[in-house]
């Protein structure tokens, strides 16, 4: 007999709406559901009302740890649709933010893997040195959270010596903390047996469901938008594609420490060779007739944003596909078959933005049964208390 | 080698270190030099142009006509609206701006209403050159 267990979408521990129903069979799942629409805001409508101006900043409130993403994304194309060529400085500057804002995102989401596998201190290790990353974005763009550095035609602060000196002296600590948690992995068997073999997603099914992001480079595609479509002078700066062949939870970890480190590079090869220059350039207020299409690769994966213009200082229709969005169809796969101690985990590690995927969607596949309902927290409890009785993997290897 | 327990000297550590917060209403944090805080209006310096109310994405910004002949002119900040982008500041055309942000944060009131400030002046001359 295969029981429906539905999760969501109103729950305090379920950090944003949304609805999961699996069909189980004893302890496996056997079938997934993913329902959406409980957080939708109408951004897109929203859009058409406002100013190009006006909506760089719906645009950062799309989602609150991408800010920069969505603005990034929107103003290029806005600025490929008026024929604008940014300053090299102001371009370098996006970078600047673009990569501390992916250290931001991925501590954060490692915080929630550790948290999710019953590992608290992990959790509060990683948040902590969030802090850091959130104090340098504040002292250079005037904000924790929402940054507003993008503008169309350019940035619209400068960043000078003294917080330059002050960005490599924070990084310093950072890079420490993270090589920290990178040699974590080979001296904590609890914890890589508890990531490993959960969420198995193989190189086919992440290519054929169009998974994105690190989901889809743990899968061991190289797939990254920064390489393969640069924007914003990432063409001239050397970084390196983080890929993990393992396609498990695991491997997404290991992907987005990689990314993290990574990112300091970026940031010490930006602050090094930062172009003399203006940051902006003056921006029509009317963009020409005509469509486009922006990408960008956000923290949690590729972003894109579709702008049409009817030659007004309106635009007439903005599309947002989120990452997350685009990760939804892989997560019912990888949930497929495995076991309901790991849902908050697997669902976890694609590192979710309800906010951010609230479109359009729909993903259906119901099956009748009796239901029986059971909260997220219950859910975590049980993960632990089922975690105990299993037998644990003694040969994983940490694969750094 | 593996063993188990890698965070154990890190935990013992933290145990004699001092909390990382503070004591919030009693001690406070330093906020950046540029960081956004309150929106303020010089009112001597406003040439009423309008172009903070045009490009306000959270419509926060209210000019009306107090009286015609005099040239006297009414904004409101509506402080409950604002979203502290600092789009006005920007846009502001004067020299130096009319418009500027500061860095207070502590901006809760009883009641949304009391959030709103108005300004009633009479609009600036453009100065000849």
């Amino acid at each position: 007999m295969s029981i429906t267990i539905p999760i969501g979408p109103q729950h305090p521990a379920l950090k944003e709406p949304i609805s999961l129903r699996m069909t189980i069979d004893g302890e496996v799942i056997k079938d997934a559901d993913i329902r959406l629409g409980y957080n939708h805001r109408g951004v897109e409508k929203l859009f058409e009302g406002k100013t190009y101006i006006q909506n760089i900043y719906v645009a950062e409130r799309i989602c609150g740890i991408c800010s920069h993403s969505h603005t990034t994304c929107y103003v290029n194309g806005v600025e490929k649709l008026s024929g604008l060529e940014i300053p090299k400085r102001a371009a370098y500057i996006r970078v600047l933010i673009a990569e501390l804002e992916r250290i931001h995102s991925h501590l954060l989401w490692l915080g929630v893997a550790g948290h999710e596998a019953g590992f608290d201190s992990f959790f509060m290790y990683t948040w902590r040195d969030r802090e850091i990353v959130m104090d340098i974005l504040e002292e250079i763009s005037g904000n924790r959270v929402h940054y507003a550095i993008n503008t169309i035609g350019g940035v619209r602060r400068d960043i000078d010596e003294t917080q330059k000196t002050k960005i490599l002296n924070h990084l310093k600590v950072l890079r420490e903390r993270t090589q920290y948690y990178k040699n974590l992995g080979t001296n904590e068997p609890s914890f890589v047996a508890r990531l490993s073999g959960v969420g198995k997603l193989s190189r086919e099914d992440a290519i054929a469901l169009c998974a994105v992001g690190p989901t889809l480079r743990a899968s061991g595609v190289d797939m990254d938008v920064r390489k393969d479509d640069p924007y914003n002078c990432y063409e001239e700066i050397p970084f390196e594609v983080c890929t993990s062949d393992t396609c498990d939870v695991l491997g997404r970890t290991v992907v987005r420490i990689n990314e993290v480190l990574q990112s300091y590079d970026i940031i010490e090869y930006v602050l090094k060779n930062l172009p003399a220059g203006d940051v902006r350039v003056k921006a029509p207020r009317k963009v020409p007739e005509g469509e486009t299409v922006s990408r960008y690769e956000a923290p949690r994966g590729e972003n894109i944003h579709y702008i049409k213009s009817n030659g007004t200082d309106k635009p007439e229709r903005l599309k947002v596909r989120a990452p997350t969005l685009g990760n939804y169809p892989a997560t019912v796969a990888m949930l497929k078959n495995g076991f309901i101690a790991d849902i908050p985990l697997i669902f976890a590690a694609i590192d979710p933005c309800i906010c951010c995927a609230e479109r359009m969607a729909e993903i259906q596949d119901v099956k009748t049964g009796s239901t029986e309902i059971k909260t997220f927290d219950e859910l975590k409890k049980y993960s632990k208390k089922f975690d105990k009785h299993t037998e644990h993997k003694k040969d994983v290897e940490w694969p750094l | 080698m593996k063993k188990a327990g890698f965070f154990i000297p890190e935990l013992i550590i933290h145990v004699f270190k001092k909390p990382v917060t503070v004591d919030y209403p009693f001690e406070k944090l330093e906020v950046p030099k540029g960081f956004r805080g309150t929106v303020n209006l010089n009112p001597q310096l406003c040439i009423v142009c309008r172009s903070c109310e045009r490009d306000c994405p959270a419509e926060a910004i209210e000019i009306s006509v107090v009286s015609e002949q005099e040239k006297k002119f009414k904004m409101v900040i509506h402080n409950d609206r604002c979203i502290h982008c600092a789009q006005c500041v920007e846009v502001c055309p004067t020299q130096p701006k009319a418009m500027s942000i500061n860095t207070k944060f502590e901006m809760a009131e009883p009641s949304r209403w009391n959030m709103k400030f108005e300004y009633v002046y009479t609009r600036k001359l453009k100065e000849k050159t």
